[in-house]
């Protein structure tokens, strides 16, 4: 009885989700049409970008097509195994399958998908943008351990459901290392959605959506549906870790609320993606570099209690 | 039989093999089978050996030869720690012996009778250094059997002098840390009286001994034990003394004798730091021993030796000599795992004990999973050479169509060695950071090592998305079509293939049952009792009834892989599904260039491309790649039409 609760609450984080994602990829694209003076696409556009995509020709060009339809199913599988590690305005539905290691880790290998379906694609503009994702990975992955981290010393427990709530603010007196983080955390969210100014890996005018370069039809669309699945998840863990007040309010009120923190959030993101213009990576490595050196000194806070 | 005994008859079996090799050598093929024959049978006795060590709960040391006028006996303990290390060897040495028979033909004009002899006198002394009790003598005997074998085969290929610098550094290096150790070992023995057999360098006299040398002469157990870290730091690779011969040594060697140079020998000097820094220290000296500055030692030196070789194996652009780097960083972790036990051990608090055996879990479960994965990645390394007959990955690319079942092993073994869930890899190093982060009471700089840590495995995917990206996807080489030309297949038979499917079978089985590794590492500990291993042995029977120790901590951090891989599995299928639903035809075409760009060499994205914003970043950390950089042959100016 027990696992089947915990099956269909895994299932309805899936489905909120895969609902839900492409819903604020439409949002997204509208305001951002709108701030820069355009009508926009309607709402509903990236469903029916989907679904189009699903019945167009798919064209494998790399030597290895089964690496690329590999790389594409585990693209999504990866995003949709974290929801179900992740509060959605609910209680962690598997927490008992693993820590906040775990959830680190699976996080890369969202990103490793895109790596190996770009290497296997097999164009010179794959390859360029794969080599600036991972770059760009190496970069953000301690940022959000250490998030993650700091939130395991001060509750002294790797459990999800600890720490994925406010737990980087549970350290004693002024949450120092928290609030460092939250502040790094806000200045690296772009990058880790893959938004203007830190879309680096896909550009689409300089090396053509890099990684995607060579997917077309079906597998794009599972590519495109990963993405968006993406933008839900970091949003959602930022707001577990960071905003964590009202989510433990009563079902549809905690839920609608926690909803709302994410829809914020998103809004954030298209404002900063829709008013600033791309760096190169030499620029953003830079920049990612100094966050990491903050994040090491509030790694350092909150090993001293604060 | 007891396990010493077997253990004893399996040493012996090799010795015996290699001089019957040696005669049968003129005929290559006899000589290959005959040594994987004598390995089969050593591994055998090897491994009940360890299998009943395990299962008895650890057996008492046994002498087989005595000189009592020099102190020099020949005792065997095959204890539980010790099992570990003789089932590593003798699983290792299986596939390596196996995979030698048709490497060994990529050198015709080489005879093999110095490969197979000394390759079986090798793991001889693997077996004697990793079992015996004499601190002196016979650690001196096997330490040179060890060695003058390495040195061998390192210049196996002595027609090129660079194989010849290599192997000189190597034995000079291991002379320099034989001499250490051994002096490590006489001032420990030195003016002190002899208990139980009598023997002076025996670990029994010499732990008996400490708690009083401690109070007496504490700086003269710190040399000691300084000497001791120097010897086997520099036999297992540790910054700074790895990178002196390492990166040379591993590619000179034939491809199976790097796999066991890298994926066992390198462990011997793991061995010895946790048998001298652990289990020869009695319970009762731990007051004056002071564990927590060893422990911020062996972390803040395992952590340097992690990101230094790492980030020096992002910038190769040399099959082997990319791994030699890796076995560096990862050897880094394991140094790291010991460093956060003793570091909490320091502490003296029965509540932290946990957290100091799942620190010490990692470093041991690391040790084993690195054997697997860097040998199989060695293994993987001497196919593609076999294959496309070079060791640059800038030449190399595409191979995944002629080289399947290499490639599907490549990818299981970089995805252990980098962590990703569900394999070995991961597991070990989800051990350590929990070990490291858990261990902040002993310090706020241990979860900022485990954090490094993280950082590193990060690179390291990276490394590895390289090797096999560059190897096995993108587009194929010249180098590779020419070697593949009218052929369907570029890979031989199946003695190469049986032993990396082997290893990455192992990978991945260790991976998803955590039960299978963390039992085999309680075993371990419940079967050598001395010294702190006592105090580390005691400290898991307070995490067991937890079901494999998947819930370590009381709870406090847990992972089921296999859950998680199911449910990858399952919303994997329904993401196919979708892709199928619309019903969409499928068909293959060539990239798309912009139009007016022919895919040709030229323009290939070769490993030297990959990350280089990044490398520019870490060229001060040093390690430039040996050759294949930009001036390599094959990176012609492109001619534009």
């Amino acid at each position: 009885m027990e696992v089947l609760i915990l099956i269909l609450r895994s299932f309805a984080n899936v489905v909120v989700v895969l609902a839900l994602a492409p819903l604020f990829e439409g949002l997204l694209r509208k305001v951002t049409a709108r701030i820069q003076s355009r009508q926009g696409p309607p709402l509903l556009q990236p469903y029916y970008d989907l679904l189009k995509l699903l019945g167009k020709e798919d064209i494998e060009s790399g030597e290895s097509p089964w690496m690329q339809r590999f790389a594409v199913h585990l693209a999504l599988a990866t995003v949709l195994t974290v929801a179900c590690l992740i509060p959605l305005g609910a209680p962690v539905p598997l927490a008992g399958a693993g820590d906040i290691i775990l959830l680190v880790y699976l996080l890369t290998l969202a990103g490793i998908c895109t790596l190996l379906a770009g290497l296997a694609a097999g164009s010179t503009f794959s390859l360029i943008g794969i080599s600036r994702e991972m770059i760009t990975m190496i970069a953000l992955e301690p940022l959000f351990a250490i998030t993650l981290i700091i939130g395991a010393v001060n509750t002294g427990t790797f459990r999800l459901e600890t720490v994925l709530d406010g737990s980087v603010y549970a350290g004693g007196g002024v949450p120092w290392s928290g609030l460092l983080m939250l502040a790094v955390m806000l200045l690296s969210f772009q990058a880790f959605v893959q938004r203007v100014p830190f879309d680096i890996a896909e550009a689409e005018t300089e090396i053509m959506e890099g990684p995607l370069i060579e997917y077309s039809g079906p597998k794009l669309a599972v590519f495109k549906y990963a993405q968006m699945v993406r933008l839900v998840i970091y949003s959602s863990l930022f707001v577990a870790l960071f905003i964590p007040w009202g989510s433990h309010l009563v079902f549809p009120i905690g839920w609608l609320l926690f909803w709302a923190k994410v829809l914020v959030l998103v809004l954030l993101v298209t404002l900063v993606a829709a008013t600033h213009a791309r760096y190169r990576i030499d620029q953003a490595l830079r920049y990612y570099g100094g966050l990491v050196g903050v994040s090491f000194v509030a790694l350092v806070l909150a090993g001293f209690g604060y | 039989m007891t396990p010493a005994q077997a253990l004893l008859i399996a040493l012996v079996l090799c010795l015996a093999g290699a001089a019957v090799t040696a005669v049968v050598a003129a005929n290559r093929r006899l000589a290959g089978w005959l040594t994987f024959l004598v390995t089969t049978i050593a591994s055998m006795f090897a491994l009940f050996a360890a299998a009943r060590s395990l299962i008895d709960g650890g057996t008492a040391p046994e002498t087989f030869l005595r000189l009592p006028a020099l102190g020099f006996a020949l005792t065997l303990h095959v204890d539980g720690l010790t099992a570990v290390f003789i089932g590593l060897i003798a699983s290792i040495a299986l596939p390596a012996t196996l995979f030698s028979i048709r490497y060994m033909d990529l050198y015709p004009d080489y005879g093999v009778r110095r490969y197979y002899s000394w390759l079986l006198v090798f793991i001889a002394a693997m077996y004697g250094l990793v079992s015996t009790t004499d601190m002196m003598w016979f650690f001196f005997i096997f330490w040179q059997l060890m060695t003058l074998p390495g040195f061998v085969m390192i210049r196996f290929e002595h027609r090129n002098a660079a194989n010849r610098r290599a192997a000189l550094k190597f034995l000079v290096m291991m002379q320099i840390a034989c001499a250490v150790t051994m002096l490590g070992a006489g001032l420990l023995a030195a003016g002190t009286p002899t208990v139980g057999a009598g023997l002076r360098f025996d670990f029994e006299t010499v732990s008996a001994n400490l708690p009083a040398l401690l109070e007496g002469h504490p700086g003269r157990v710190a040399l000691a034990f300084a000497l001791f870290l120097v010897g086997f730091g520099i036999k297992l690779g540790m910054w700074p003394f790895g990178q002196v011969w390492l990166p040379d040594a591993h590619p000179a060697a034939p491809s199976p004798m790097s796999a066991l140079l890298s994926g066992v020998m390198l462990k011997t000097g793991v061995y010895g730091i946790m048998r001298y820094f652990l289990w020869l220290v009695p319970a009762e000296a731990t007051g004056a021993y002071p564990m927590t500055t060893w422990g911020a030692l062996l972390a803040g030196l395992g952590t340097v030796t992690l990101l230094t070789g790492t980030l020096q194996a992002l910038r190769q652009e040399q099959t082997k000599r990319l791994l030699a780097f890796h076995s560096i960083g990862q050897v880094g972790y394991i140094l790291l795992g010991i460093g956060a036990c003793l570091a909490v051990l320091g502490l003296n608090d029965a509540a932290l004990a946990p957290v100091a055996t799942v620190a010490f879990m990692g470093a041991l479960l690391h040790t084993v999973h690195h054997g697997t994965f860097k040998s199989l990645l060695f293994l993987n390394s001497g196919s593609m050479l076999l294959a496309a007959g070079t060791q640059d990955l800038n030449r190399l690319g595409g191979l995944l169509k002629w080289m399947p079942v290499t490639g599907i092993t490549v990818l299981v073994a970089s995805f252990s060695i980098s962590g990703v869930p569900g394999f070995n890899g991961f597991l070990s190093k989800w051990t350590i950071y929990t070990g490291a982060i858990q261990g902040v009471p002993a310090g706020w700089w241990l979860p900022v090592c485990g954090v490094l840590a993280i950082l590193t495995s990060a690179v390291t995917l990276a490394s590895f998305i390289k090797f096999f990206g560059a190897g096995f996807l993108g587009r194929a080489s010249e180098t590779v079509t020419q070697a593949a030309a009218g052929r369907k297949r570029l890979e031989k038979d199946w003695t190469l293939l049986a032993p990396q499917l082997l290893l990455a079978a192992t990978c991945v089985v260790f991976g998803l049952a955590p039960a299978v590794a963390f039992g085999l590492a309680t075993r371990a500990l419940n079967a050598s009792r001395e010294g702190l291993g006592e105090t580390l042995a005691a400290a898991v029977r307070t995490a067991e009834g937890l079901p494999g120790m998947q819930a370590v901590l009381g709870g406090g951090a847990h992972l089921v892989p296999l859950a998680v891989l199911a449910l990858l599995a399952l919303l994997g299928l329904g993401g196919a599904m979708l892709a199928r639903a619309g019903g969409s035809s499928r068909r293959t075409d060539s990239p798309w260039l912009t139009g007016y760009a022919q895919a040709g060499e030229a323009n290939r994205f070769t490993a030297h491309g990959y990350y280089a914003e990044f490398k520019r970043w870490f060229r001060w950390i040093g390690g430039a790649p040996r050759s294949g950089g930009a001036g390599s042959p094959n990176l012609k100016e492109p001619d534009h039409p």
